[in-house]
C-alpha cells in the first residue's frame, strides 16, 4: 500500500504543480463568474445608442412611426433624411461614407414600396450585433403591420390591443412542486452539467493515457515493474490523476458556491442594483445533483481512465496514441451528443436507455437528474451497472496493461489485446 | 544450491517470433562477485538480464534469485536494476525522482531524501538536485539513474551496459563506485562489450554469443584454461616484423601483428624458448620478448568473434 501511495502522491503533485493546472483552475471560476454574473450585468447595462439615419424615399407616415418606435427602444437615435428616389445611389454613397467616417452607425432605407413589397434595407457597422438587429427587425415589422392595418381603416384601438406584447414564461415542476425556475435555466443547467462531466472525464482520462505512455517511452517502466506490481502502478496512477480531478472540481465548487451566494455583493461593486440581480433566476443546484454528478464522475472516470490506460499501454508513440484513442473518444463524444437529445426529452426512451448503458450513463444520467425527476430505481440500477462494468473493465485493463507496458514495436490488434487480457 | 549463490540460471531458453534469443543458458553468480556478462551486440545479454529480473519469462528453464523462484519483484528491495534503455521522468525534479524511485522499492521518504542528497553530492550533482531532469545533460541523467539503482542499498546490482554513453571521466567515477560497492559486499552483475573495462573490474565472467554460453567462470581460471600459450614480441625500429613473424610461422597458431609489435599464440606444445632462439638466429633485433596472459579481449575474439562464428557454423553444418 505504501508503494501505491508513493505513485498516487507522485501523479498528484506532479500535476498540481504544473502551470496548466493553475491556469485551468483559475479559468474555471472565471467561466462560472461569466455564466452567473454576466446575465445580470448585461441586463442592466443599456447597450450603446446607435446613431442611425432613416432615409425616407417617400414612405410617408411609416417613416414617422419608425422614428418614434425606434427612438422609444432606447437603442437608436434616429435622424430622418428625406431623399429623392431618383438620387438613390448618390444618397447611399454619401451615407456609406458617413458610416466609414464613423459619423453614424448605419442607415435604414424605407420607400413607398416598403409597405407593399415588405422590403427594408439596413446598412451599417453594427449588423453583427444580434440584439440590435432583433430590435430593429421587430420594430420595423410591427410598424409596417400597424401602417397596413391603418390603411385598411382598422380601428386604431383594436390595432393597439392586437399589438400587446405576449410573454411566454416557463416554469419547471418537480416532485417537490413548482420551483420558480425557468425552463431556460433548467436547460442551461443540464447542458452545463453534461458538458463539464464530458470535459473532465475526457481530460483526466487522457492524462492517465499520457502518463502511461510517458513511462513507456522513457523506459522507466522497466525499473518500475521490477519494483512494484503493474496493478499497483496502474491503481496509483488512476487514483492520483483522479485525485487531481476531484481536487480541481472541489475548488471550482467552493468558488462557484461563493460567487453565487455572494453575487449581490460582488455585483454591487459593478454598481448593479439588487433588483437587477434578482431579475435573473439562476438554476438551483441541489445537493442531490452535486452528489449524483460526483458519483458519476468517479465511476465514469474509473471506466474511461482504465480504457485510456489500455490505449497508453498498447502504443509506442504520441501519434499512435492519437489514433488508438479514437474509439474511446467516440464513446464519449457519442454520449455528449446523445445528452443533447436527453436534454429536450429527459424521460424519453433514448434518454432512459443511454442512462443505463455504462459508457454513456456518466454523462446522460446527471443531465437527466438536472433536468427532470429520475425514478429512484432507475438511478440505483444505472449506478449498479456502472459500478460492475467499471470493475470488470478495470480488471481487464489491468491485465492488458501488465503485458502492454513491456511490449515495444508493432501495435497489437484487438485480438492480441483480448489474448493478453485472458493470459495468466 | 548453497547460500553463497545469489543468481542461478538453469537451462533458460527464450524464443521471440522468428528467432531464438537465448539458448539453454546456465550460469551461477556467487555472492560478492563482480560478474561480467560479455558478448557482442545481439548476443542475448539484455534478454538474459531481463529474464533474471523477471521482466520477461523464459520459455524453458528456471531463474533463481537468492535461492528461490519468486522473481525480481518479490526481492525488489534487495535488488537494483539499471535497464539498457535509459530514461527518467523528464519534467520531475532530480531529487524527487530519486525519492520516488526509492519509495517504490519500499524505502521511507525521509531516509530516501537523505540518501539522495548524499549520493548527489558524492557524484558531483549536488547543485542540480532541485532542477528538472530534462535540464541535465545525458551523462548527468545517467548518473542520476545510476544513483536510483543503488539508493536503497541493494545486495545485488544488475546493470545493463552501465558504461555505454559515458565520457571517460564519468566512466572512471562509475568504475570507482562499483569497486567501492563491491568491497562493501554488494554482488554486481553487469553486461558490456568493452573487454578492457571488464578485465579490470570483474572477478567472474560469462561470455555469450549468438544466444549460447561460450565460457564462464572466475576470470583467472578462464584465462588459464582458454589462454593457451601467448608471447608478446616488440621489434626494434627498422626491423621487418612481418617477415620475422612469417619466418616462424610453423611455431605460431595465430598472430596478431601490429607492425612493430605482435601478439603470437603458439601451437600446442611449442616452447616459447624455441621461438626466441629462432628469432635470434634469424637476426631480428628485439626490444621485448615476454610470455603473456591473453587479454580478455583476445579470448573474447577467439570465442565469440567472426572466426568463432564461422567455426560454429561449420560445426553446425557437419552435424
Amino acid at each position: 500500500m505504501h508503494k501505491v501511495w508513493a505513485v498516487v502522491r507522485r501523479e498528484f503533485l506532479e500535476r498540481v504543480r504544473t502551470k496548466w493546472f493553475l491556469i485551468s483552475t483559475i479559468l474555471g471560476p472565471l467561466f462560472l463568474i461569466a455564466i452567473s454574473i454576466l446575465p445580470s450585468l448585461l441586463a442592466t447595462k443599456a447597450g450603446r445608442v446607435n446613431r442611425v439615419v432613416l432615409v425616407d424615399e417617400g414612405a410617408g407616415s411609416l417613416a414617422q412611426r419608425l422614428r418614434t418606435q425606434l427612438g422609444r427602444s432606447g437603442r437608436f437615435s434616429i435622424v430622418v433624411l428625406a431623399a429623392l428616389p431618383e438620387r438613390h445611389d448618390a444618397t447611399i454613397d454619401s451615407l456609406t461614407g458617413q458610416v466609414r467616417l464613423q459619423a453614424i452607425d448605419g442607415f435604414l432605407l424605407v420607400s413607398g414600396a416598403t409597405m407593399e413589397a415588405g422590403m427594408v434595407e439596413y446598412r451599417g457597422r453594427n449588423v453583427s450585433s444580434l440584439r440590435d438587429m432583433a430590435v430593429l427587425e421587430s420594430t420595423v415589422r410591427q410598424s409596417v403591420v400597424v401602417e397596413r392595418l391603418n390603411r385598411r381603416g382598422i380601428d386604431p384601438a383594436v390595432v393597439q390591443e392586437a399589438q400587446a406584447r405576449i410573454d411566454l414564461r416557463t416554469f419547471r415542476i418537480t416532485r417537490r412542486g413548482a420551483t420558480g425556475e425557468s425552463g431556460e435555466a433548467t436547460f442551461f443547467l443540464g447542458y452545463t452539467v453534461g458538458l463539464i462531466l464530458y470535459m473532465i472525464i475526457l481530460l483526466y482520462g487522457m492524462n492517465v493515457m499520457r502518463s502511461v505512455l510517458e513511462e513507456k517511452q522513457t523506459r522507466i517502466i522497466e525499473v518500475l515493474v521490477s519494483s512494484l506490481r503493474p496493478f499497483q502502478l496502474m491503481l496509483g496512477k488512476v487514483i492520483g490523476v483522479g485525485g487531481v480531478g476531484l481536487f480541481q472540481f472541489s475548488i471550482w465548487s467552493v468558488v462557484g458556491y461563493g460567487i453565487v451566494h455572494y453575487r449581490r455583493q460582488i455585483l454591487s461593486w459593478f454598481h448593479v442594483s439588487a433588483e437587477a440581480v434578482n431579475a435573473v433566476h439562476l438554476p438551483a443546484v441541489g445537493g442531490s445533483l452535486v452528489a449524483v454528478a460526483g458519483a458519476y464522475f468517479l465511476l465514469g472516470y474509473l471506466l474511461y481512465s482504465a480504457l485510456f490506460a489500455v490505449v497508453g499501454a498498447s502504443v509506442n508513440t504520441d501519434s499512435e496514441a492519437q489514433q488508438a484513442q479514437q474509439p474511446v473518444m467516440m464513446l464519449l463524444v457519442f454520449s455528449l451528443i446523445t445528452s443533447f437529445a436527453a436534454l429536450s426529452d429527459p424521460g424519453g426512451q433514448l434518454a432512459v436507455m443511454t442512462s443505463l448503458v455504462p459508457f454513456s450513463a456518466p454523462i446522460i444520467m446527471p443531465v437527466r437528474v438536472a433536468t427532470s425527476d429520475v425514478p429512484q430505481q432507475q438511478l440505483a440500477l444505472s449506478l449498479a451497472i456502472m459500478a460492475v462494468t467499471s470493475l470488470v473493465v478495470v480488471w481487464g485493463a489491468a491485465r492488458i496493461y501488465r503485458i502492454g507496458i513491456l511490449m515495444y514495436g508493432k501495435r497489437p490488434s484487438m485480438r492480441e489485446l483480448w489474448r493478453w487480457a485472458r493470459q495468466s | 544450491m548453497n547460500h553463497d549463490t545469489v543468481v542461478q540460471l538453469s537451462g533458460i531458453t527464450k524464443r521471440f517470433a522468428g528467432h531464438v534469443a537465448v539458448i539453454d543458458l546456465s550460469l551461477v553468480v556467487p555472492r560478492g562477485a563482480v560478474y561480467g556478462l560479455l558478448g557482442p551486440n545481439g548476443a542475448g545479454k539484455t534478454t538474459t538480464i531481463r529474464m533474471m529480473m523477471n521482466i520477461t519469462m523464459p520459455d524453458e528453464g528456471t531463474v533463481k534469485l537468492f535461492g528461490d523462484e519468486l522473481g525480481g519483484r518479490h526481492h525488489s528491495a534487495r535488488l537494483g536494476y539499471l535497464p539498457e534503455e535509459r530514461g527518467l521522468y523528464r519534467k520531475m525534479k532530480v531529487r524527487e525522482t530519486l525519492v520516488f524511485l526509492a519509495e517504490a522499492k519500499g524505502v521511507a521518504r525521509g531516509a530516501a531524501a537523505r540518501k539522495a542528497d548524499e549520493w548527489l553530492d558524492r557524484l558531483g550533482l549536488g547543485e542540480w538536485r532541485l532542477r528538472k531532469v530534462e535540464e541535465l545533460s545525458k551523462g548527468m541523467q545517467q548518473k542520476v539513474q545510476f544513483i536510483a539503482t543503488m539508493l536503497h542499498e541493494p545486495e545485488l546490482l544488475i546493470l545493463d551496459e552501465p558504461f555505454a554513453g559515458l565520457d571517460p571521466i564519468n566512466q572512471q567515477v562509475l568504475k570507482d563506485t562499483i569497486v567501492q560497492l563491491s568491497r562493501a559486499g554488494t554482488t554486481i552483475i553487469f553486461s558490456t562489450h568493452q573487454m578492457d573495462v571488464a578485465e579490470k573490474i570483474c572477478d567472474h565472467v560469462c561470455i555469450i554469443a549468438r544466444g549460447r554460453k561460450v565460457l564462464d567462470g572466475a576470470l583467472a581460471e578462464v584465462k588459464q584454461v582458454h589462454g593457451g600459450n601467448h608471447v608478446a614480441v616488440a621489434f626494434e625500429d627498422g626491423a621487418d616484423g612481418g617477415a620475422a613473424v612469417g619466418s616462424v610461422g610453423d611455431l605460431v597458431a595465430k598472430a596478431d601483428d601490429y607492425g612493430v609489435y605482435a601478439e603470437l599464440a603458439l601451437r600446442d606444445g611449442v616452447d616459447p624458448q624455441a621461438l626466441l632462439e629462432r628469432l635470434m638466429r634469424s637476426g631480428t633485433r628485439l626490444r621485448r620478448f615476454e610470455r603473456i596472459e591473453p587479454s580478455l579481449h583476445r579470448i573474447f575474439l577467439d570465442k565469440a568473434g567472426p572466426d568463432a562464428a564461422q567455426d560454429a557454423a561449420e560445426e553446425a553444418a557437419h552435424a
